[in-house]
């Protein structure tokens, strides 16, 4: 792109859906009858009525034994116990910290959910209460843990490992949570030298890669690497995977680490990472990916 | 906007990144985003269109009417700008939450279109002294990922452009008053010149540099953002290196004194021409 | 009273249609990225654009500790009419809109399901052509869908009016603007066709009771019409979203 504006007509816009191979599934739409039969078991996205069993939302079925489920294409997050998810801190709370993770309603952190620096397991003094702005403020982001749902559907976070905690330099994305392939493991140290935590609540974090001298806890040097400036190539890759998350995203398709990597590789023919903003090129990486996914899937 | 909550660790990123001319999706300091324009939308108004940029998406409908100029200026027409933010862009805007944004924008379009430079509005008078047309141009926000000026002043261009006024098949002058006969063919009617129509261009500052377009997660990072109204040399119109010839140069601050932002005009504004569309 | 010149001598209403005809209405869901849901939806001339945020943490002032709290706005654009409007919203029209289609989507939507939330529904008109009310449910219904809130059923809404052809009284169904100026009557009804409940029912002028039946009828079939379009635009936007994931069926 030689010129630094593009303005294209509506008529010329590029249609995102990239083609899967297999047919669609059977649908459910909001009131439909799912089974009139009794025994099975009531799952998210179904109600039941006139002895019948209801879809609640548009979407597929899932059935786990005698349990159904209709998914919607996408909804706010609703957490289970293990996630991985990343959030903001909202709000600072006595003892404990509001976090916004896209869920119906905000997520808790409780101080005594965090490792604080220093001690191992110690008990949480008055101190700590009063330094708690000091260790997470408002605004900052965190990588955490689901350990628990109370029973409106809020969630309780833990960070007590040390993978989770506070995030430092990097960008933030936003995508539908059922997006997300759930996984076991959901941070990835991309071998083009960027990690990624794709967030099972939708938030994707995306950074430089981490030396491990930094996870040892050194509390000087994290504080030292938070205003270091990140270097030009590990930016440009970090935009590159950003740019391919988003492609992957406006096509609708399932982000993991393999979709991004595969992503990753096909956008390399643009040389440069603001070609991939143009649609026409978002499409082009998407159906690449989706196509060596493909291939994947019949091997 | 307050709304976007960012970790100083973000920031940081985000402003290291403007000094290295690299920003986080790619661009450099002043590459624009893609836009999509669309024009004739909306049936009901003389003239309108949607502009979408990224996230931020515009719809601009125009309406004519006719009306008595003002005594001082007896050639001219009016032309009047109102924004309104839809509870549809953030929910912030429910109610009248949107308005003082809104009000800043109208205003800065206003002063915009104010030059008889800029924007010629001779062309909209019917018979001097007495009648005129109006033009509301009536602007919504639908959805906003930052950079409102840039994509309102871009989408006003082209709804104007878009623009039709009916012609005047009479004139029947009955002592002071003035009747007019519009013609009734839907297909008489002209375009307006809106060659010299300006556009605004934003430059935010963030750190020591100035960017083009910004995010929604860069204006928050930027203390000071400055809008420059650009109108195109109406002859080499489309042409992409026109003199450009500043008409209103808006200095916006959110936070701090206006010495700051004194010292950095200039610089900036050299900075503008050179980017003049 | 039914307006004498709402249906020609051939039985064709005033732009056209038959009685039973409703006007081309078109969809599309997701059209924003930002809300959680969204829709847009033309019905005939009329356009409107909905979009949902939540459901989310409600403000305390709000909160219900029983049902989730449905908000509502409508409004419509300064250019969206013949003749300018001069406030987007906040008038007494546009209020009285806004809390007939939280009644009617409240209807729709389980409430129950999420205490302490709140979900924000906005309307914007971008065009008025008779039937805004009608057209923005049905948009704020497909929205509703797209943001995968759990619904009863769809919930829709249409219009009705009446028409006299020589003797016999026929009953015009989704009124359009230059039948609601002719002073016509006019019901309109918000219902969740699947279960054939009404959620909201609304009329103005004056209509005799021998008749109230055979219109009423009419709107309510024009909402069981609508839903099989929506339902159409609905699945086909899940195919078109649809990726490769692992689906038990039946």
């Amino acid at each position: 792109m030689v010129s630094h504006v593009s303005i294209k007509l509506a008529s010329e816009r590029v249609n995102h859906s990239v083609a899967s191979n297999n047919d669609p599934p059977r649908f459910y739409t909001p009131g439909e009858v799912i089974t009139g039969i009794q025994d099975f078991m009531r799952g998210h996205g179904t109600y039941a009525e006139d002895d019948c069993l209801k879809a609640s939302v548009a979407g597929v079925m899932q059935k786990v034994n005698k349990l159904i489920c209709i998914r919607p294409l996408k909804s706010r997050y609703v957490g289970e116990i293990g996630d991985v998810v990343v959030g903001r801190v909202l709000e600072v709370q006595q003892k404990r910290w509001k976090v916004d993770t896209n869920s119906r309603l905000d997520s808790i952190l409780q101080l005594s959910s965090v490792n604080l620096p220093g001690g191992e397991l110690r008990r949480r003094s008055e101190e700590d209460e009063q330094m708690m702005r000091k260790h997470l403020q408002e605004g900052d982001l965190i990588s955490a843990e689901v350990q628990n749902v109370f029973s409106d559907g809020s969630l309780s976070l833990h960070t007590r490992s040390l993978k989770y905690g506070k995030l430092s330099q990097g960008t933030l994305i936003k995508v539908f949570p059922s997006l997300i392939k759930r996984r076991k493991n959901h941070f990835h140290n991309l071998p083009c030298a960027v990690s990624v935590i794709i967030g099972n609540n939708g938030y994707i974090w995306i950074s430089p890669h981490k030396s491990d001298i930094l996870m040892e806890g050194n509390k000087d040097a994290i504080e030292n690497y938070e205003i270091q400036p990140v270097g030009k190539s590990e930016r440009e890759t970090m935009a590159r995977v950003k740019n391919c998350i988003l492609a992957l995203v406006a096509s609708k398709m399932m982000l993991d680490d393999t979709s991004i990597m595969f992503a990753f590789e096909e956008s390399l023919k643009y040389d440069n990472v603001k070609e991939l903003l143009d649609p026409e090129a978002m499409l082009d990486v998407a159906f690449l990916t989706q196509h060596r996914i493909n291939i994947i899937a019949e091997e | 906007m307050a709304g976007l909550l960012l970790s100083s660790t973000e920031k940081v990123f985000i402003v290291h990144g403007v000094q290295e001319d690299f920003r986080s999706d790619g661009r450099s300091n002043i590459d624009y985003r893609p836009m999509e324009l669309e024009t004739d939308v909306v049936s009901h108004a003389s003239g309108s269109a949607r502009l979408r940029l990224a996230n931020t998406d515009i719809l601009v409908g125009i309406k004519t009417e006719i009306d008595t100029p003002k005594p001082d200026k007896p050639d001219m027409g009016k032309i009047e700008f109102l924004v309104d933010g839809s509870a549809n862009a953030t929910p912030e805007f429910e109610g009248r939450g949107g308005e003082n944004l809104a009000s800043s924008i109208s205003n800065t379009m206003q002063r915009a279109y104010h030059s008889s430079q800029a924007f010629d509005l001779k062309q909209l008078c019917i018979v001097e002294g007495k009648q005129c047309w109006k033009l509301y141009v009536d602007i919504l926000i639908l959805e906003c990922g930052g950079n409102w000026f840039d994509a309102v002043s871009l989408a006003t261009k082209a709804a104007l452009f878009n623009t039709r006024i009916p012609l005047v098949k009479a004139l029947l002058m009955d002592g002071g008053n003035v009747d007019l006969q519009l013609s009734d063919d839907p297909y008489d009617f002209k375009f307006l010149d809106v060659g010299s129509a300006p556009l605004l261009v934003t430059l935010c500052k963030i750190g020591e540099k100035c960017v083009v377009d910004p995010s929604a997660e860069e204006e928050s990072c930027s203390v000071i953002s400055l809008i420059v109204g650009i109108t195109g040399n109406s002859k080499s119109y489309c042409a992409d290196k026109g003199a450009s010839n500043i008409t209103d140069v808006d200095i916006k601050c959110s936070t701090i004194s206006m010495n700051g932002p004194g010292s950095l005009a200039p610089k900036t504004l050299k900075n503008a021409i050179h980017q003049g569309m | 009273m039914p307006a004498a010149d709402l249906l020609s001598s051939q039985g064709l209403r005033l732009d056209g249609r038959r009685p039973n005809e409703l006007r081309r209405i078109r969809c599309k869901l997701g059209v924003f990225t930002q809300p959680d849901g969204s829709a847009y939806l033309e019905q005939g001339n009329t356009k409107v654009l909905a979009a949902v945020y939540g459901p989310h943490q409600a403000s305390k002032s709000k909160m219900s500790t029983e049902a989730v709290v449905v908000n509502c706005q409508y409004s419509m654009a300064t250019f969206s009419t013949g003749e300018r409007k001069n406030r987007p919203r906040g008038d007494r029209k546009s209020q009285e809109m806004s809390m007939h289609l939280r009644q009617a989507l409240t209807a729709a939507i389980k409430t129950e399901m999420y205490p302490r939330s709140q979900i924000d529904i906005y309307i914007e008109v971008l065009q008025a052509d008779g039937g805004t009310y009608c057209a923005s449910v049905n948009a704020a219904s497909l929205a509703l869908i797209d943001s995968g809130i759990p619904l009863r059923a769809y919930v829709t809404a249409c219009s009705a009016s009446l028409g006299r052809q020589s003797a016999t009284h026929e009953p015009l169904v989704d009124v359009s603007h230059i039948e609601e100026a002719a002073d016509g009557v006019c019901l309109t009804v918000a219902s969740l066709p699947s279960t054939g409940s009404i959620a909201l029912l609304e009329m103005s002028n004056r209509l005799h009771m021998d008749h109230f039946n055979i219109v009423l009828t009419r709107a309510m079939q024009g909402c069981r019409d609508i839903e099989v379009i929506l339902d159409g635009a609905v699945r086909q936007h899940l195919a078109e979203g649809w990726t490769k994931q692992d689906v038990i069926t039946i």
